[in-house]
C-alpha cells in the first residue's frame, strides 16, 4: 500500500510541475524543441542535455579556474607557518669589494663636461669619454638661446603632450628635425634611451614579426621584449644572414595571415662603432616586403657630410627608412630622443607611443637647444671634416698599436678597443674588464678620460664583448687628439707589461 | 574708473610684497613697501650655486608684476592657509565614492553602443568606398596594416572627435594661466591651424602643484647660472663620464628632503620606473602591484621577468589575502617559494586623487617581509605638512619604505625622477640600473631648478616662500573639493589631495565639459578609458599654489553654470561630512567656503 501512495504521491507531483510548467511563458517552446529532437531516440536527448549541462557549467566557471589547478588548500595556521617560515632574499644583493671599487671610480666631473675638464680628484684630463664631439656645449650661441627659452617657458613643462605639455618650441623643434632630415614628421620623446623602448612596442604586437640585428643596444632589446612579437635574429651585420633568415621567415610564415614585419638595426653600433650595411638591408628589406626601423641614435649629428646620418653617409634619402630613431642627447648637447617618418607614423606615435603619452614632455629649452645645434650643424658644416681629421689622426696611431684592434668602422668617431684574440690567448688575462679598467686608470693617470663600454650583463640577450669606448671630439685640436691617442696607446703597453705570459 | 585703478594699485602692491616677503604678515609688508631699497642681503651660497634670495626683485615695473602673477597669483588674504594634520600612523580611511543614479550609467553605455556601431559601420563602407582614407588599415601590395583596425578603433572613432580637448598647444610658462595658441579645425579634428592669436587661461591642467613653474625668481635665476656654468648638458651616461659636482650635490639634497640615505636621478619620470624594476627583481620574483598603478610601473615590472599581480586599488583586505595566497603557494608549478616580494603603490593615484594606505602597508610589511616601493610621482612635494610626500604626511619614517621614487617634473616644475633608498641600495644600483648605466643623464639646468626648489620648500633661501606655496596648496586642494561637493558633483579622491577628479560618466560630456570651460577661458585635462575605467570619463583638476581664492571661485562659478547645462551634478550627498546635503547655490558655497574648508572632519 505504501508503495501505491509512494506511486500516486510521485504521479501527483509530477503533474502539478508539468502544469506549473506549462503555465511558464515560452515553456511550449522548450516542449515542442525536445519532442522534436526526442525522435525516438533517447541517447539523442540525452547527449543534448550534456551539452547543455556543460554550457551552463562553462558559463557558471569561474574565470581564473585554469591557473588554479595546481592550488593546495591550506588551512589558516598552516598559511600563518609559511608566511613565519619564508625568507625572503636581500632586494638587492649588497656589493663586494671590486663592484664596491668599480662604483667609486665612476669619474665625477667638476663643472662643465667639456673637452678639458676637471675631476674631483683634482686632476683636469682631455674628456674622450662624452658625446660633445662636436664641441657644442658651452656654444655661446646655444647657450644664450637655452637661457632665452628657460625665461620664456620655465624650466619644466609640467604636464605630458597631450595635456597641454605640448609648446610652441616642441613644434617649431619637431619641424626643424623633419626639415634637417628631409623627413615628412617626427615627434619628441623626453629621453633618448626611452624613445625606440615607444617606438617598436607602438607598431609591433603579439604575433608580428621582429628581424633584428644581434649586436642592437639594450634600448632595442627592451623595445622588442615588450612589444611581445616573434622575434628572429642575424648575425652582427652579416647581410647573408639576414637574407637566410628573411627566407625561413618567409618559409616558416608561408599560408598564415599576413602580419606586420619589421627589420630592426642600428645606423652607428654603440656597442662597436661600426655602421650598417644600409643599402643592402633597404633593397632586402624591399624584397621581402619589410619595414625598417633604424636606430640612429649614436649617428644622427656624427655621421655624414653634414650629420644628417646614416641615410646621408650612404646618399639615400631619408624617407625610405620607414621610421629613424634618434638621440638630441648626443652631440646636439640637449636631451630627449625622436623619431622621423611619415606623418602617419608620427600621429600613431602620439597616441599610442608609451614614452610620449604617459610621460612629461621635454624642457621646452631643450627642444630650443636641438633647434640651435641642428642650425649650427647646417650652417658649418666643416666641423664634421674637422671630427673626420681629428678621428682619422687618432686611428693612425691607434691602429698601429700592439694587443688591441678597433672593430670600428675607420671614419667613427665612436672608437671602441677590443683585445687582439692572441694576445687572450698568450696572456693571463683572467677578467678583462678588470684590465681594461686598469687602462682607464692608467689613461686619466696620464691626463686622457676615457672610459670601458660600461654595460649591465644580467639584461643584455647577447654577451657584449668588453671594450674600451673612446669618442672623439673637436674640442680638442689634432696635436691633443694625437698626444690622447699616444696616451692610450702607452697606457695599454703599460698595463699589459704587468700581465705574465702564460708558458705554453 | 577710480576705484578699479586704486584696486589694481592695492594689488600690484600687494604682488610685490608677495614677492619681497612672502610669508610676512600685514606689518612687515608695510614696512617694506615704505623702504623699497633697502639693503640687499648677500646671497646665500648654499653649494654650488649662488642663489638670489629674492631681494633683487625691489623695484620691479607694473607690467613685470603683472607678468608675476599670471604666473604665480599673490594671496587674496592670509587665511587662505591650511597645514594639513593626519593623526600620526593612523590608517587612512577611504574616500566614499558615489555612484551616479542608474538613468546615468544607462545612458553611458548606451552611448558607447552607438559610438562603436556607427564606428563599424563607417568601417565597413569605408574600407571598401574610401580606400584612400584608409589605407593604413589595409593590405597594401604585401605588407599588413601598419596599425590594426581593432587597435585603433577607439583612438580613431572616439578619441579623434573630441581632439580638440587634446595637446592644445602652449606658450610660455604653464603657471597660474597658461597661454594657448588659438587652433581651428575644418575638418572635424582632423588637421588644425593656428589662427596667430592666444587665449590666457587659468591654468587646473598642470602638474605645478607647488607653482614652480616660473619664468623669474630663484628657480628661473638657478638654472640660468647653471646654463652658464654646466651648459645644458654632460653629453655621456652617469656611469660613464656623464657625472658632474652638480649631480652629486643634487642627489644629496634630494635624499636629505626624503629622508633617506642616498638617491640617484634619471632625465625622465617615465623612464625611472622603467628603468627601476629590471634591476630589483628578476626571474622567480613577485611584484604586487596596485591595480591602478601608472603606465611607466607596469612597462618596468614587464622588463623586469619577475610574475607580476594585481590587487583592487587600495583595498587592504584584498591585498592580505592576495600576499598570503601567494607566500603559501609558491611559484606557480613549483610551489618553490618567491625569492622575493616586491610590493608597488603610488603614493597619491594621479587619476583617483586617492592616496595609498600607507600606515597599512608598513604594519603588514612587518608581517609578511615583502619590500615595498612607493611611487611618489605626484605625492612629492604636494602632501604633507612638510611637502616630503606620503611618509611626511602619515608620520612614518622614511626607512619603513625600502624604495621612495618620486619624479620631479611635477611639483619641482622641472622634468626627471629619482629613486631614493639605503646607500648599499643605491651603490649596487648604480651598476644595475639600466637608466644610469646607458641613458643619458638629467641636464644640468634642470639640477638647478630642483635645487632651488627644494631649498625653498625646506626654507634655506627666500624663507617663508617654501611654507606659504605648501600651505596655499594644501588650502587650495581643500576649498575646491569641498566646494565642488557642495554644488552637488561627485568627485574622487581624499580631502587633502590635490587632485580632483570630478565625474561624467557619459562620454559625450568630456568635450562639453571642456569646451565649456575653454569659453570661459579656463584650461582643464578630460580623461576616459583607456587611462580611466569605461563608465568613469571624468575631468581631473591639478591644483595648484599658485592660484588664490579669486581664481578658485572663478571655477567654482565656471563649474556651476556647466553643471547645470550639462547635469553633472547627480551627487547623493553620502559622500559630504557633518550631515550636510548637496547642491548649494554657488554664492552659499564661496562664502562659507573659507572657514569649512579648514575644519576637520569628524
Amino acid at each position: 500500500m505504501a508503495f501505491h501512495d509512494t506511486l500516486v504521491y510521485i504521479n501527483s507531483t509530477v503533474e502539478s510541475i508539468s502544469a506549473q510548467f506549462i503555465r511558464i511563458p515560452g515553456s511550449a517552446i522548450v516542449l515542442r524543441y525536445v519532442r522534436s529532437s526526442y525522435q525516438n531516440d533517447p541517447m539523442r536527448s540525452f547527449l543534448e542535455l550534456c551539452l547543455f549541462l556543460f554550457a551552463v557549467r562553462y558559463f557558471l566557471a569561474s574565470k581564473y579556474s585554469f591557473a588554479k589547478k595546481d592550488f593546495i588548500k591550506l588551512s589558516t595556521k598552516e598559511v600563518d607557518d609559511l608566511v613565519h617560515e619564508w625568507t625572503p632574499e636581500p632586494l638587492v644583493a649588497p656589493l663586494d669589494e671590486v663592484d664596491q671599487a668599480e662604483v667609486d671610480k665612476i669619474p665625477v666631473i667638476i663643472g662643465i663636461s667639456g673637452p678639458k675638464v676637471k675631476l674631483s680628484t683634482g686632476k683636469s684630463v682631455m674628456n674622450l669619454a662624452s658625446f660633445n664631439m662636436l664641441n657644442l656645449l658651452g656654444n655661446e650661441q646655444i647657450r644664450e638661446r637655452a637661457i632665452k627659452t628657460v625665461r620664456e617657458n620655465g624650466v619644466g613643462a609640467c604636464g605630458p603632450s597631450g595635456f597641454y605639455g605640448t609648446q610652441e618650441v616642441h613644434i617649431q623643434t619637431e619641424k626643424d628635425i623633419s626639415n634637417f632630415l628631409r623627413v615628412p614628421a617626427s615627434i619628441i620623446y623626453a629621453q633618448a634611451f626611452n624613445t625606440i623602448s615607444s617606438t617598436i612596442p607602438a607598431f609591433a604586437k603579439r604575433g608580428d614579426i621582429i628581424v633584428a640585428d644581434s649586436a642592437i643596444g639594450l634600448a632595442i632589446q627592451k623595445g622588442i621584449l615588450i612589444s611581445r612579437s616573434t622575434i628572429r635574429w642575424f648575425q652582427h651585420n652579416d647581410m647573408d644572414d639576414l637574407e637566410r633568415v628573411l627566407q625561413q621567415v618567409h618559409n616558416d610564415f608561408k599560408g598564415q595571415p599576413l602580419t606586420r614585419r619589421f627589420i630592426v638595426t642600428e645606423g652607428l653600433f654603440e656597442n662597436g662603432g661600426d655602421i650598417a650595411d644600409l643599402p643592402k638591408i633597404l633593397e632586402l628589406k624591399y624584397k621581402y616586403k619589410y619595414r625598417l626601423i633604424l636606430d640612429e641614435s649614436c649617428s644622427i649629428g656624427v655621421v655624414g657630410k653634414t650629420g644628417r646620418g646614416l641615410t646621408e653617409y650612404y646618399n639615400i634619402p631619408a624617407t625610405e627608412v620607414d621610421m629613424i630613431v634618434g638621440s638630441l642627447a648626443t652631440t646636439m648637447c640637449a636631451g630627449g630622443g625622436f623619431c622621423a617618418g611619415s606623418e602617419y607614423v608620427v600621429q600613431h606615435q602620439r597616441i599610442s607611443g608609451n614614452g610620449y603619452v604617459f610621460s612629461a614632455a621635454l624642457p621646452g629649452y631643450l627642444a630650443a637647444t636641438a633647434s640651435e645645434a641642428m642650425s649650427i650643424m647646417q650652417s658649418s658644416p666643416e666641423i664634421f671634416t674637422q671630427l673626420l681629421a681629428n678621428t682619422r689622426a687618432f686611428r693612425a696611431i691607434i691602429d698601429k698599436m700592439n694587443y688591441m684592434y678597433s672593430p670600428s668602422d675607420p671614419d667613427s668617431p665612436l672608437i671602441h678597443l677590443q683585445l687582439n684574440p692572441e694576445v687572450l690567448e698568450s696572456r693571463k688575462i683572467d677578467d678583462e674588464d678588470k684590465f681594461l679598467q686598469d687602462v682607464v686608470d692608467e689613461c686619466i693617470a696620464n691626463g686622457v678620460l676615457i672610459s670601458r663600454n660600461k654595460v649591465v650583463p644580467s639584461q643584455e640577450v647577447f654577451p657584449v664583448e668588453s671594450t674600451l669606448k673612446i669618442m672623439i671630439t673637436t674640442g680638442l685640436t689634432k696635436r691633443e687628439t694625437e698626444k690622447a691617442a699616444a696616451v692610450v696607446k702607452a697606457a695599454v703597453s703599460k698595463v699589459m707589461s704587468k700581465v705574465p705570459k702564460i708558458k705554453h | 574708473m577710480p576705484s578699479n585703478q586704486t584696486k589694481l594699485a592695492s594689488l600690484f602692491a600687494q604682488a610685490q610684497a608677495q614677492i619681497q616677503l612672502p610669508s610676512s604678515g600685514s606689518a612687515t609688508m608695510n614696512s617694506t613697501s615704505s623702504s623699497p631699497v633697502a639693503a640687499e642681503p648677500p646671497a646665500p651660497s648654499l653649494g654650488i650655486i649662488n642663489y638670489t634670495s629674492g631681494a633683487s626683485t625691489n623695484n620691479l615695473s607694473p607690467e613685470e608684476i603683472k607678468k608675476r602673477s599670471m604666473q604665480f597669483a599673490p594671496i587674496s588674504h592670509q587665511s587662505h592657509r591650511y597645514i594639513p594634520h593626519h593623526p600620526k600612523g593612523q590608517p587612512l580611511s577611504d574616500p566614499v565614492e558615489e555612484e551616479p543614479p542608474l538613468f546615468f550609467l544607462l545612458t553611458t553605455y548606451i552611448s558607447y553602443l552607438i559610438l562603436i556601431i556607427f564606428g563599424h559601420v563607417r568601417d565597413f563602407f569605408g574600407k571598401r568606398f574610401k580606400k584612400e582614407k584608409y589605407f593604413h588599415l589595409v593590405q597594401q601590395n604585401g605588407y599588413a596594416p601598419l596599425t590594426s583596425d581593432f587597435d585603433s578603433f577607439y583612438v580613431r572613432r572616439l578619441k579623434a572627435r573630441l581632439d580638440d580637448c587634446f595637446a592644445r598647444p602652449t606658450i610660455g610658462v604653464p603657471g597660474r594661466y597658461v597661454t594657448l595658441l588659438d587652433r581651428v579645425t575644418k575638418d572635424h579634428c582632423q588637421t588644425f591651424s593656428f589662427t596667430g592669436t592666444t587665449t590666457d587661461c587659468l591654468n587646473l591642467s598642470s602638474y605645478n602643484y607647488l607653482g614652480f613653474a616660473q619664468s623669474e625668481g630663484q628657480c628661473a635665476d638657478a638654472a640660468e647660472e647653471v646654463i652658464r656654468r654646466y651648459g645644458t648638458s654632460s653629453c655621456s651616461p652617469r656611469s660613464v663620464a656623464g657625472t658632474t659636482d652638480l649631480h652629486i650635490e643634487t642627489e644629496d639634497l634630494v635624499a636629505r628632503f626624503v629622508g633617506k640615505e642616498a638617491a640617484m636621478m634619471f632625465s625622465m619620470g617615465y623612464a625611472t620606473n622603467a628603468a627601476a624594476f629590471p634591476s630589483l627583481v628578476s626571474k622567480g620574483c613577485l611584484i604586487i602591484s596596485d591595480e591602478l598603478n601608472h603606465a611607466s610601473i607596469r612597462f618596468g615590472a614587464r622588463l623586469s621577468g619577475a610574475v607580476i599581480k594585481t590587487f583592487k586599488h587600495n583595498d587592504m583586505t584584498d591585498f592580505e589575502r592576495l600576499l598570503r595566497e601567494e607566500i603559501s603557494q609558491g611559484q606557480p608549478r613549483t610551489h618553490r617559494p618567491w625569492k622575493k616580494i616586491l610590493v608597488v603603490v603610488e603614493g597619491l593615484f594621479s587619476m583617483e586623487g586617492t592616496m595609498c594606505n600607507l600606515p597599512v602597508l608598513v604594519a603588514l610589511k612587518k608581517k609578511y617581509k615583502y619590500y615595498l616601493f612607493v611611487d611618489e610621482a605626484h605625492s612629492i612635494g604636494a602632501i604633507g605638512p612638510n611637502g616630503r610626500g606620503v611618509c611626511d604626511y602619515f608620520g612614518i619614517d622614511p626607512g619603513e619604505v625600502d624604495i621612495l621614487m618620486g619624479t620631479l617634473t611635477k611639483s619641482f616644475g622641472a622634468t626627471g625622477g629619482y629613486l631614493a633608498a639605503d646607500k648599499a641600495i643605491i651603490d649596487a644600483l648604480k651598476l644595475a640600473n639600466i637608466g644610469y648605466v646607458y641613458a643619458e643623464p638629467m641636464s644640468p639646468p634642470v639640477l638647478g631648478q630642483i635645487e632651488a626648489a627644494l631649498r625653498t620648500i625646506i626654507g634655506e633661501i627666500v624663507p617663508g616662500e617654501g611654507e606659504e606655496r605648501l600651505q596655499r596648496l594644501s588650502f587650495n586642494a581643500r576649498y575646491l573639493r569641498l566646494g565642488l561637493k557642495r554644488l552637488g558633483f561627485i568627485t574622487y579622491g581624499h580631502d587633502d589631495s590635490p587632485i580632483i577628479p570630478l565625474m561624467l560618466y557619459a562620454p559625450a560630456k568630456m568635450p562639453a565639459f571642456s569646451r565649456e570651460m575653454l569659453k570661459r577661458k579656463i584650461a582643464v585635462v578630460v580623461v576616459s578609458y583607456p587611462a580611466t575605467p569605461l563608465l568613469t570619463a571624468r575631468v581631473r583638476f591639478c591644483v595648484s599654489a599658485s592660484l588664490n581664492k579669486d581664481d578658485l571661485d572663478t571655477i567654482l562659478r565656471a563649474c556651476d553654470e556647466i553643471g547645470d547645462l550639462l547635469m553633472l551634478k547627480f551627487s547623493s550627498g553620502t559622500g559630504m561630512e557633518h550631515g550636510e546635503k548637496p547642491r548649494w547655490k554657488v554664492e552659499d558655497v564661496i562664502r562659507k567656503g573659507v572657514m569649512d574648508a579648514k575644519r576637520d572632519v569628524l
